[in-house]
């Protein structure tokens, strides 16, 4: 079975006129996959993220991640599924800013109810995997932007979600920083076979996506797979 | 026994009343009588001397016992002095305390001037018959006159039919509360009048206290000197 | 704990606005404390003069006396009660008083009067009437029969020192009792029933006046301060059994001192009302503001897996944490106003006369900190902290995380 499925799936915004954000989608994403949806502005990318990770509800059609049904969950389980099975990177502002680095990593382990030793364990561990153990005891602020983006993506991963779903996480990135977030996403990827979706319009996570969905006005255009594997070479 | 010619007018409560003031009060009265006052704490007995021209002078002297003999109370109208041999001073009483109890009686200050009012201060009707010590008794119930100095919000009287004597009253306060009601009982010739010779004042709002006034010797109508009447004679040694 | 530290660093994210809270909070409870201790002061200070002036903490008689007082009521086994009396701790003075009444008499003028009984020692040690004397002297046991009398009492009898006064009674057993006294001194007490409605005679001579023998009316109690009154009553009711007596407090004696006081506490607590209200306002005022500019952040929070009740604990707790300090600062504000003035007290010298209406004579006030006062007023503050938290929290719990996040 698939990690994610999506069975016509539609959404659409009531504003002042009625904005169809997702229009019948249909999809599918296996277990380890690295892969992007992208399209122009308003193409729905961020919606299709937002019904996958359980924090925006569709309108019509049937939607399972990680063998979890989100069609008629009620809000309260719809935390708790987030909770255990989603990590979810933004485009900027993931941490708490009174909370120290590795308090922020913790902070979703906490919500677990994961003991204290335990969780700062992991999160030290974490920290040390990527090198940046130096920073676990610094406020986001004291960080640079690529900085707090890859420590967001730590935290994504603190507590093993089935996925991790990261919502234009370089916009905000200078092509350095960006390739570095890329890194630590593909090995952690490779190494761990966590599965990544991006919504991007970055051609440098295009470049690295092994598969690229193509949205336009809420609908998939184009679904190919690009690659097969491998960290790409700089 | 009836008088005649009383049977033959018309039971008109004012003329009832005009008729009972003449049986009770002759023009002067003089006698002896004992008083008792019975409360649920104690009991005493004073022997009184007493000299009346009705309806304004009033003079009575203690005779016994001996620690109050001398005492006496002279009444001019709606004035009041009494005197105390024990300090050897004559006390007029303040209007304040008319309401008081006249020598630690149930009798007030106030009942002793307002003895001879009833007529000039009320407005009677008659209110049927009843019987009382016996006798069948007219019943009058009489409201105080508009601005008339009285503390009473009604009073009920209750006259022999036959002989116009009072048998009893009843007094009651502005609330309609029943106060105290006096009795009139062993009505006796003397000195050729009709008399009821004991007068019992009951309290009914205290139960337990009443105060009698048994009469001894009595006679009506003769002459009293006005000497009687004056602070002079409260003080006189006894 | 995570959760702890998180709204406790919330709270302090914007110092001033959070410092600003915290100080209205703060002076607004030490305001009430403040003022809670000079009502409190007051009050007291009303009762130990009422209490002074004639009536005492408490007075024990014959059963039924108060309801129907009367010469014959006499106090039973006085010397039972004066053994029970003496072996209670909280009792600084005692005094047995005979009580009655009668007419006084000078050769002008007739009054009725309350006749008290005293003996002049006993009574000094529960009331301050000897201070009150404004010509000639407190009773002594001079060996002629002594009165003193109120002011007015003593012009409307038009009695002046060295005058012969006559009480006339009804004694005990019904008898007229009659004696001749020397006017020794006149007292002005301020208060207008004992001016013109009381004469004090020795106590020996009111129980020979009222044929009374060795008995008296009253016991009457000065404790070391009106807050024991209750356990002393309570200890009495224990030593007194016997349904033959009546023990009774100051305030079932003269009822109208505890009734000012219940109004004034009205007064007060309308007024508490209003700063809460005030402060209310305040807190209401930080949280939104504070909740609207996080709104992205919980958002993340709830984007996280955060659920609601957790966000509406999360502002609970900041609500919490500023109640806390606003508290300490407050309690602290309060407590050192209040116990300032308990020492050196506040001087009402200006609105004395008003003062003067309500029984003080004095014109200082000493403000007065009790536990209690703390206690409550700080409990209210957490009350009040805890509702107006509970909108914007709730509130915050709704937001949806899709439009929280994307808040700009």
């Amino acid at each position: 079975m698939a990690l994610v499925e999506l069975i016509n799936v539609s959404r659409t915004y009531h504003d002042h006129v009625d904005v169809p954000a997702l229009k019948q989608v249909t999809l599918s994403l296996e277990k380890g996959a690295f892969a992007a949806v992208t399209g122009p502005s308003g193409s729905g990318k961020s919606t299709l993220l937002n019904v996958l990770g359980g924090i925006d509800r569709p309108d019509e059609g049937k939607i399972q991640v990680a063998g979890v049904d989100l069609t008629d969950t009620p809000a309260n389980q719809l935390a708790d599924f987030r909770l255990r099975r989603i990590g979810f990177v933004f485009q900027a502002f993931n941490l708490l800013p009174v909370l120290s680095v590795e308090e922020n990593l913790e902070f979703v382990a906490a919500l677990q109810a994961m003991p204290k030793l335990s969780r700062q364990q992991r999160a030290r561990e974490l920290l040390e995997a990527v090198g940046m153990a130096e920073l676990r005891g610094k406020r986001p602020n004291d960080l640079s932007g690529g900085q707090q983006q890859r420590v967001a993506v730590l935290r994504a991963i603190m507590t093993e979600p089935a996925i991790v779903l990261a919502d234009e996480p370089t916009a905000n990135l200078d092509s350095a920083n960006a390739s570095l977030l890329l890194d630590m996403m593909e090995r952690m990827n490779q190494e761990k076979g966590i599965t990544f979706l991006f919504s991007t319009h970055d051609p440098q996570v295009m470049e690295r996506a092994r598969r690229l969905i193509r949205l336009k006005d809420g609908a998939v255009v184009a679904d190919e797979i690009v690659r097969v594997s491998g960290l790409a070479s700089t | 026994m009836a008088v005649p010619g009383i049977a033959a007018q018309s039971a008109d409560a004012p003329a009832i009343i005009h008729r009972a003031e003449q049986e009770l009060r002759a023009k002067t009265e003089q006698g002896t009588v004992s008083m008792t006052v019975r409360t649920p704490e104690w009991q005493r007995t004073l022997e009184m001397q007493y000299w009346a021209v009705n309806p304004d002078k009033t003079f009575i002297r203690v005779t016994a016992p001996a620690k109050e003999a001398g005492t006496a109370t002279l009444r001019l109208e709606s004035n009041m002095w009494n005197y105390l041999p024990s300090v050897e001073r004559v006390i007029k009483i303040p209007p304040s305390l008319m309401l008081q109890s006249w020598m630690g009686s149930d009798f007030t200050n106030d009942d002793l001037v307002r003895e001879s009012s009833l007529e000039k201060d009320y407005d009677h009707k008659l209110a049927g018959e009843a019987t009382q010590g016996g006798d069948r008794c007219y019943r009058i119930i009489s409201t105080p006159k508009p601005n008339a100095p009285v503390v009473w919000g009604h009073l009920v009287l209750f006259v022999g039919k036959d002989d116009f004597l009072p048998r009893r009253e009843e007094y009651y306060d502005d609330k309609g509360t029943f106060q105290k009601v006096l009795i009139f009982e062993d009505i006796r010739r003397v000195d050729d009048r009709l008399y009821p010779m004991r007068w019992k004042m009951e309290s009914v709002t205290k139960p337990g206290h009443e105060t009698l006034l048994v009469y001894g010797k009595l006679t009506f109508d003769r002459s009293i000197p006005s000497s009687v009447f004056t602070q002079e004679n409260l003080q006189q040694p006894f | 704990m995570l959760f702890i530290s998180l709204a406790w660093r919330n709270v302090w994210r914007n110092r001033r606005r959070s410092l600003l809270t915290v100080m209205a909070i703060g002076l607004g409870l030490a305001f009430n404390v403040f003022l809670r201790g000079i009502t409190d002061g007051w009050h007291d200070e009303m009762v130990d003069n009422s209490v002074r002036a004639e009536v005492g903490h408490v007075q024990i008689h014959r059963a039924q006396y108060h309801d129907e007082p009367s010469v014959s009521k006499t106090l039973p086994d006085a010397g039972r009660v004066e053994r029970v009396i003496r072996e209670l701790p909280g009792v600084v003075g005692c005094s047995f008083r005979v009580i009655g009444s009668g007419l006084a008499s000078t050769a002008d003028n007739s009054s009725g009067v309350e006749v008290m009984g005293i003996d002049p020692a006993q009574e000094q040690s529960v009331t301050t009437i000897q201070h009150a004397i404004v010509k000639g002297a407190y009773l002594s046991q001079n060996g002629q029969r002594p009165i003193l009398l109120g002011e007015s009492l003593a012009t409307r009898l038009k009695s002046s020192l060295g005058d012969k006064v006559v009480l006339m009674v009804q004694a005990a057993d019904g008898s007229m009792g009659a004696q001749l006294f020397r006017l020794t001194g006149i007292f002005r007490s301020g208060a207008p029933e004992l001016d013109g409605g009381v004469a004090y005679i020795l106590r020996s001579d009111a129980q020979t006046l009222f044929s009374l023998g060795d008995r008296v009316t009253e016991a009457v109690l000065l404790l070391s301060s009106s807050r024991q009154v209750p356990q002393v009553v309570e200890a009495l009711h224990h030593n007194l059994t016997g349904d033959d007596i009546e023990i009774l407090p100051w305030w079932e004696v003269e009822p109208f001192i505890k009734q000012f006081i219940q109004i004034d506490d009205a007064f007060f607590y309308v007024i508490a009302l209003i700063f809460f209200v005030v402060i209310s306002i305040g807190i209401l005022n930080t949280l939104t503001m504070s909740i609207f500019e996080r709104t992205r952040e919980f958002g993340v929070m709830m984007a996280l897996g955060t659920r609601p009740v957790q966000i509406v604990r999360l502002v609970v707790n900041e609500a919490i944490a500023l109640g806390l300090v606003g508290a300490v600062v407050g309690d602290t504000l309060g407590s050192a106003a209040t116990l300032f003035f308990a020492k050196h007290g506040i001087n009402l010298g200006a609105v004395k006369a008003g003062v003067a209406a309500t029984g003080i004579t004095s014109s200082v006030v000493y403000t007065q900190l009790t536990a209690a006062n703390l206690i409550y007023s700080t409990i209210a503050v957490f009350i009040v902290v805890l509702a107006v938290a509970l909108y914007p929290a709730v509130r915050a719990s709704h937001l949806k995380p899709v439009e929280a996040i994307r808040y700009v």
